[in-house]
């Protein structure tokens, strides 16, 4: 095999190889082709973020907006800095927008979420958002839960069920 | 003295590999060379890498159902899918089907030209013998790892899709959100295909070097294309750790 039906054959397996290439990358990627792509930064100061990680989602109800592009630790406050990498296209966030780190389901992802308040006044980039809710650490939550009534005997735990029975028993 | 003797051959595969950069020259008759290795250990691989990729898509996707189920995710298995198949399995099946299959041959050609006589008759008649018979196959298995790669990929995904959803039960647009949202194109995607590209330059240097080395007799012959074999396959995946740790931070 030489000459023409040789080059058709190999201008066959690259166009489809191309093309196969081609579908992948639309249909089981994310399509963030963009390198850097735009945006502007906002920072937010939280007493511990817990779980949460650089490009982690930004998220207003539940919509992703941006991603956390950095986390650093204020060396004086001693609080944690995130930087937020927000999408140009969302830069008329109000003022009062204020942030807390969440989490998707009981074990999932922590990411950020921004609910925007009211205010005429805009976030400019580089802005510091002032209304954080700091991540809320699940187990530290159990652990209180369960060692706070441990003194006496009217524990947090038996005031779900109704009163009644407590008082009952002794 | 095994040490001096192993870091001589290190030496002497990483010199052949300069004198395969150096002689390549894009003139017509390169081309024309390149074309029909692309043909041959490409188009030709086309098959066996299809048919690969399909059956670990099955089993990746049954494999990972079987995990998954234990914590009622089974919706995520597609997500487990994409991620292996971009970031280990594709790249690295592929390059072992490409060793197997074109790495043997590079290896016998080279060998048996080295046995009749013909590399030294292309140098005696002022040609190149590395540009002649190595760059072409280089070149080709650098374009062509990466395509089969893909095609690797695009397979068993499809087959992975079949199983997931026709056979399993798992919602379609579940299963291909999943895996949008879990694999990026930076990340995941482009870095399949460097990985793969790198595959292909490593097992056709060690295809070529062990072939183009090899004793002049009919047994050398058969010793250079076992030894293409094992010692690329085995470079293939020292390389694919040293790679995944470079490349891959989160």
């Amino acid at each position: 095999m030489r000459g023409p039906r040789l080059e058709f054959a190999v201008g066959a397996f690259l166009l489809l190889a191309l093309a196969s290439l081609l579908v992948l990358a639309i249909a089981s990627t994310n399509n963030k082709w963009g390198f850097g792509g735009d945006s502007y930064p906002l920072k937010a100061r939280f007493s511990t973020i817990g779980q949460l990680r650089v490009a982690a989602p930004v998220k207003i109800g539940g919509v992703v907006v941006g991603q956390v592009s950095d986390i650093g630790l204020d060396p004086q406050k001693f609080d944690s800095i995130v930087t937020l990498a927000i999408d140009s296209r969302y830069k008329d966030l109000p003022a009062d927008t204020s942030a807390g780190i969440f989490t998707s389901g009981l074990l999932g992802e922590s990411y950020i979420g921004l609910t925007p308040g009211g205010d005429v006044e805009t976030l400019k980039a580089g802005d510091e958002i002032a209304l954080t809710q700091s991540a809320v650490d699940l187990m530290q939550l159990v652990g209180k839960y369960m060692f706070a009534g441990g003194g006496d005997k009217t524990a947090p735990a038996s005031a779900s069920t109704s009163a009644t029975p407590t008082e009952e028993i002794p | 003295m095994p040490f001096v003797a192993a870091t001589r051959s290190l030496g002497a595969a990483g010199l052949f590999a300069l004198s395969v950069l150096r002689a390549s020259k894009p003139t017509r008759d390169f081309f024309a060379e390149l074309t029909r290795e692309i043909y041959k250990i490409g188009a030709r691989s086309l098959p066996i890498v299809a048919a690969g990729g399909a059956f670990v898509g099955l089993s990746v996707t049954l494999l990972g159902y079987r995990a998954l189920e234990t914590y009622g995710a089974t919706g995520q298995v597609s997500a487990l899918l994409g991620l292996g198949l971009y970031r280990e399995l594709g790249p690295v099946l592929t390059a072992l089907l490409f060793v197997g299959r074109a790495g043997s041959s590079i290896a016998a050609e080279l060998g048996l030209m080295r046995a009749t006589d013909q590399i030294t008759a292309l140098g005696l008649m002022a040609i190149d013998p590395v540009a002649k018979t190595v760059a072409p196959r280089f070149w080709a298995a650098v374009i062509c790892v990466p395509l089969l790669t893909g095609f690797f990929i695009s397979m068993a995904i499809a087959a992975g899709y079949f199983e997931a959803v026709h056979v399993i039960g798992i919602d379609s647009g579940t299963f291909w959100q999943t895996m949008k949202d879990s694999v990026d194109f930076r990340d995941d995607f482009l870095v399949a295909f460097i990985k793969a590209a790198i595959f292909g330059a490593v097992s056709a240097l060690v295809a070529a070097y062990v072939g183009f080395h090899a004793e002049p007799t009919i047994e050398g012959t058969s010793v250079a294309t076992t030894r293409a074999v094992v010692n690329a396959s085995l470079l293939v995946l020292m390389f694919n750790f040293v790679l995944s740790a470079l490349l891959f931070r989160s």
